[in-house]
């Protein structure tokens, strides 16, 4: 067992399970999505970012590039979050910054499938 | 560059995530802790003002309390705060900081730098693998003469001098091994426009290995090297080096043909020195009995050329088992004694040929105060030494470094002159002397430009277009000023190749065919007027029937209603 790895794999879930937990709910419900689930998702997402940099081999550049794309969505919510939430009704809101989580689930979730097919090839 | 942005991402991983981590814990710690706004409600930092607070602590801006006074637990926390952001901030600078320093990722970006610019090339080039006494002479030539050559080196301080250098164009330089095939690929071996590889390092091993991959990666790549011992001037040969030029057996030669036909000599100095310079007029070297002081690989070829024009030679030699002479005079040759020996007074010619320049000028000097109608041959091993031997103003200093750098020019800048050079020294002495007569009162004193053209359609469009138009153009038309046909360029054709025939002198009746090469030397003002009638038909045209083509269809007309 290597702890590099563990940790390595560690990330890479928890960004995606944070960004699901964030993103289950009704799309226009603000109670439903918590922003302190949103800031962790940022900045797991960000983790596993740094985590993933300087991997040369093909699949750790797609790796690197679809946590690249997460935290692009995540962080425009952020934005969108902090930058309009006081001009803006609640409902209108949420359905944007959900969405754009949405999509960084999609993100989390391909880089998630590339670790496990990559753990498989690794057992072959 | 992906290689190095990658280096850069990997070093930084630890200190990145260290900020991370620790602006998070700060800034959700901020968010949390209970405080009051200006009328006293309970109020909690938002993630974002929680963001930008830390943000300006962490990097030691330090705004103030933004945007209500804070409670005391949130200055509790910001306390915290401070030591855990500061800290790991201050690492991260100092980590990118070193990483900037590191000689490795200094080496991968000036490497990746010269790569770049040697791809970004282009014009034709050469590649020099070293930079030396003789490759600067050659770069610089190469460079005023507008050629663009690449430098790898693997001594840095001299490449500061090509740094500090004036040059035209840029040339791009590298501080590496040169035998390594991964620096040859950098330096261009594969690019298309490279034009050839010249080795001149002092070390035969090198450009031997340089040779060799040289010939391994790119067959028809020009290479031109420079090879001391025999050995490996054959193994070069063998794998079908182009070039190989030992200085020894160089100067040898020339000191031959010194003594035995100067005009041949004048004539192949002048034509591979740089042009521009003025030649003085060499003596021509005594026949008599002459002491050669030093028989290593210089004064062997010395003492061979010598003896193939019958002259007698004394030999004087420091460590004869060494260079393996059988009769001759153990000393150095320094103090008198020795010199005496080898019966000094009673020889004409005297040669100082060891490998140390003081000795050798303390040969001479002593052998002068014995003998001062000697001729005097000597070696400069050193370029730095040359107030000392122009003090001294010897009948003949051979100096290696100028001797491979004409030699290197005369292949480079136009490889006629080479062949050319080859067949005058088959021809008399005064063949040679009225061929220099003939081109002083052409082109004057100074050593005058060599170029050669090729008649076909790239290189001579007006030529290939009369040609087709079955009009006749002679060598004589070509010798011709564009802009006034009855005045003569100052010029004069040397050589022209035709189906690899050689013709030696052409007479300036001679038609020209396409196909033929011609070699001409002149002076810089008739190279640029000569492009001109090569090039346009219209000149040409002129010059070949003294009538002016009007350029447009209306005036052609009108010159036709006129007729």
């Amino acid at each position: 067992m290597n702890l590099e790895k563990v940790i390595f794999g560690f990330f890479i879930v928890l960004a995606m399970t944070l960004n699901f937990g964030f993103f289950l709910g009704d799309i226009d419900n603000p109670s439903h999505h918590h922003v302190y689930e949103l800031y962790a998702a940022i900045v797991v997402s960000l983790i596993a970012t740094v985590l993933k940099f300087g991997d040369r081999t093909h699949v750790g550049a797609i790796l690197l590039s679809t946590s690249l794309a997460a935290d692009l969505q995540l962080i425009t919510a952020a934005i969108l979050w902090a930058a309009v939430g006081n001009n803006m009704d609640d409902a209108s809101l949420t359905v944007y910054i959900v969405s754009l989580s949405g999509g960084a689930l999609m993100a989390n979730f391909v880089s998630v499938i590339l670790l496990i097919s990559e753990t498989i090839g690794q057992r072959r | 560059m992906n290689s190095i942005l990658f280096l850069i991402l990997r070093r930084l991983r630890r200190p990145l995530i260290l900020i991370i981590v620790c602006f998070a814990i700060a800034i959700l710690g901020l968010t949390l802790m209970p405080g009051t706004d200006n009328e006293g409600r309970p109020w909690h930092m938002s993630i974002f003002e929680a963001l930008y607070v830390i943000s300006y602590t962490a990097t030691t801006i330090g705004f103030g309390e933004i945007p209500y006074a804070y409670s005391q637990s949130q200055r509790l926390w910001l306390t915290f705060s401070i030591y855990l952001t500061v800290i790991p901030w201050f690492y991260a600078i100092g980590k990118i900081i070193t990483l900037l320093q590191d000689t490795a990722l200094r080496i991968a970006i000036t490497t990746e730098r010269f790569a770049r610019a040697v791809k970004e090339l282009q014009e034709p080039f050469y590649i020099l693998c070293s930079y030396g006494e003789s490759a600067s002479v050659l770069a610089k030539t190469l460079d005023e003469k507008g050629m663009r050559v690449v430098v790898i080196e693997s001594q840095q301080e001299r490449l500061n001098e090509l740094d500090l250098a004036e040059t035209y164009s840029v040339i791009p330089h590298l501080c590496a091994d040169a035998k390594m095939p991964e620096n040859l690929i950098r330096a261009g071996v594969h690019h298309p426009l490279c034009s050839g590889v010249v080795t001149l390092t002092d070390n035969d091993e090198v450009n031997l290995a340089v040779a060799v991959a040289v010939k391994l990666m790119n067959p028809n790549l020009p290479v031109l090297a420079r090879a001391e011992r025999e050995d490996i001037a054959a193994n070069m040969a063998s794998f079908g080096t182009d070039h190989i030029i030992n200085p020894y057996t160089l100067f040898g030669d020339q000191l031959a043909m010194r003594v035995h036909a100067i005009g041949t000599y004048i004539l192949h100095e002048w034509l591979t020195d740089v042009p521009g310079d003025t030649l003085l007029p060499p003596e021509a070297p005594p026949r008599g009995r002459w002491v050669v002081c030093g028989y290593g690989r210089f004064g062997k070829s010395v003492v061979q050329n010598l003896e193939r024009e019958n002259i007698t030679t004394t030999i004087v030699e420091a460590m004869p088992e060494l260079t393996g002479c059988d009769h001759c005079i153990v000393g150095s040759g320094t103090e008198a004694r020795t010199l005496l020996e080898a019966d000094i007074e009673n020889a004409v010619g005297i040669v100082a040929g060891t490998d140390n320049d003081i000795n050798n000028l303390s040969i001479v000097m002593t052998a002068y105060e014995l003998n001062p109608k000697l001729f005097v041959v000597i070696r400069k091993n050193r370029r730095h030494n040359d107030t000392l031997f122009r003090q001294f103003n010897a009948d003949i200093t051979m100096q290696p470094t100028e001797i491979i750098a004409h030699e290197c020019l005369a292949h480079m800048i136009a490889p006629l002159l080479a062949q050319f050079l080859t067949l005058v020294r088959n021809q008399s002495n005064s063949w040679a002397n009225q061929l220099i007569s003939e081109l002083v009162s052409v082109v004057g004193e100074t050593v005058p430009e060599r170029w050669a053209i090729t008649v076909d359609k790239d290189q001579t469009p007006a030529i290939a277009e009369l040609l087709n138009k079955n009009i006749s153009v002679s060598l004589h038309n070509l010798t011709q000023d564009p802009a006034d046909r009855n005045s003569r360029l100052n010029l004069v054709p040397l050589l022209l190749l035709r189906n690899n025939v050689p013709m030696l002198v052409p007479p300036p009746s001679t038609a020209l065919q396409l196909g033929d090469r011609i070699l001409f030397c002149g002076i810089p003002d008739a190279r640029s007027a000569i492009n001109i009638s090569i090039n346009n038909s219209k000149a040409l045209n002129y010059i070949v029937d003294g009538i002016e083509v009007p350029d447009s269809v209306v005036w052609r007309w009108f010159r036709d209603k006129l007729k």
